[in-house]
């Protein structure tokens, strides 16, 4: 389909720009109006993750084949001087590195590990609600214009709190985006689901998402997943020390993908912008 | 094995493995997983233990949501 405004970038990135982008933009909108409703404060992170924040969730041992690392070369002049006096990158685009530099760092896979890592070893005698969009980074077998892609904008609202206010929370969030859905008209509903796990009958934390429905996602005309509410129990509280009255502290998230949800659009209602609901 | 031992033996490994669990707890209602009485880390082994107690296999594959959040729903689903 033919969708003013994008572009697509064969290595699985899209070019937004006119009445699609600016789609994009009202649709955050209504996602940070929603963060609102906790008080919920926006924060900008970088696109780029020390490794060893998501060591602390053991993030590499489930997810590595969405793994997407910023290499640089090796600063030392002689490796540089080989690096330009070789062919860095061939006619089949592939680039020729000399000596790497030690990774050390990760492009982000989802918007809200940066929240865990900033509130680190943080005690809270309240429940807080941070939200963030960050552009996020997920290596797959193939892509799809706006709906799988290597980069996407994620927007999240993130909780953190009790056990029982993170389900409140996943409850009114629930609410709040079945409200938003049935005003603009999109088909969907909500499904249990699980994370894609490498060699998920191997990973402990697949067969506990089996067994407690913590994952649910909005899923567009029975096939396109456009957000996710995730219930964590502990496992961000104890992984980065953040505490609630003395306890590990429970969190959730609700996450949206902006370029999915810009999908739906052009699917349900055409790509011309005039025809959108607003 | 008995409905009343099944559910004790149950009992046992879940205090066996929380040694904080309060005493009397967990009642054959308590919310396992929610009290962290049950973590992933876990529920592969609780998985060995039940196969070990019903002396059948149980296809992981096969597990529907909500079959190890207490003593009731595990003794439903698996014996």
């Amino acid at each position: 389909m033919d969708v003013p405004g994008l572009r697509w970038v064969p290595n699985g990135q899209s070019v937004l720009s006119g009445e699609l982008l600016a789609r994009a933009e009202w649709l955050d909108g209504a996602f940070l109006a929603m963060a609102s409703a906790w008080g919920a404060e926006d924060h900008r992170f970088p696109s780029i993750l020390a490794a060893a924040v998501l060591e602390r969730i053991d993030w590499f041992r489930s997810f590595p084949q969405l793994a997407t690392f910023p290499a640089c070369l090796d600063a030392g002049g002689a490796n540089l001087a080989r690096f330009i006096e070789g062919q860095p990158v061939t006619a089949d685009g592939i680039v020729h590195p000399t000596d790497l530099a030690p990774i050390g760092d990760v492009l982000t896979p989802a918007a809200c590990y940066h929240v865990y890592d900033h509130l680190g070893d943080r005690t809270f005698d309240r429940p807080r609600y941070l939200t963030t969009r960050n552009t996020c980074f997920r290596r797959e077998e193939h892509y799809q214009p706006l709906e799988r892609q290597w980069s996407f904008s994620m927007r999240e609202i993130v909780c953190i709190g009790t056990a029982e206010e993170a389900r409140s929370f996943v409850e009114a969030a629930t609410a709040e985006v079945d409200r938003f859905v049935a005003g603009i008209g999109l088909p969907v509903r909500w499904e249990h689901a699980t994370d894609p796990f490498f060699r998920p009958s191997k990973n402990p934390q697949y067969l506990m998402q089996q067994v407690d429905p913590t994952k649910h996602e909005l899923v567009f005309q029975d096939r396109l997943a456009i957000a996710s509410t995730n219930l964590h129990h502990d496992h961000f509280g104890r992984a980065f020390g953040i505490t609630r009255d003395g306890e590990p502290a429970r969190t959730a998230c609700i996450a949206f993908g902006i370029e999915r949800w810009l999908s739906a659009f052009v699917h349900q209602f055409g790509p011309e912008a005039a025809s959108w609901p607003s | 094995m008995t409905e009343a031992e099944a559910r004790e033996a149950l009992r046992a490994w879940i205090r066996e493995h929380n040694p904080d669990v309060p005493a009397g707890e967990p009642a054959d209602g308590t919310r396992l997983i929610e009290r962290r009485y049950l973590t992933s880390l876990q529920v592969a082994d609780l998985l060995l233990y039940i196969e070990e107690l019903r002396q059948a296999p149980v296809d992981p594959t096969r597990l529907k949501p909500g079959v190890f959040a207490s003593i009731d729903d595990i003794y439903g689903a698996f014996f």
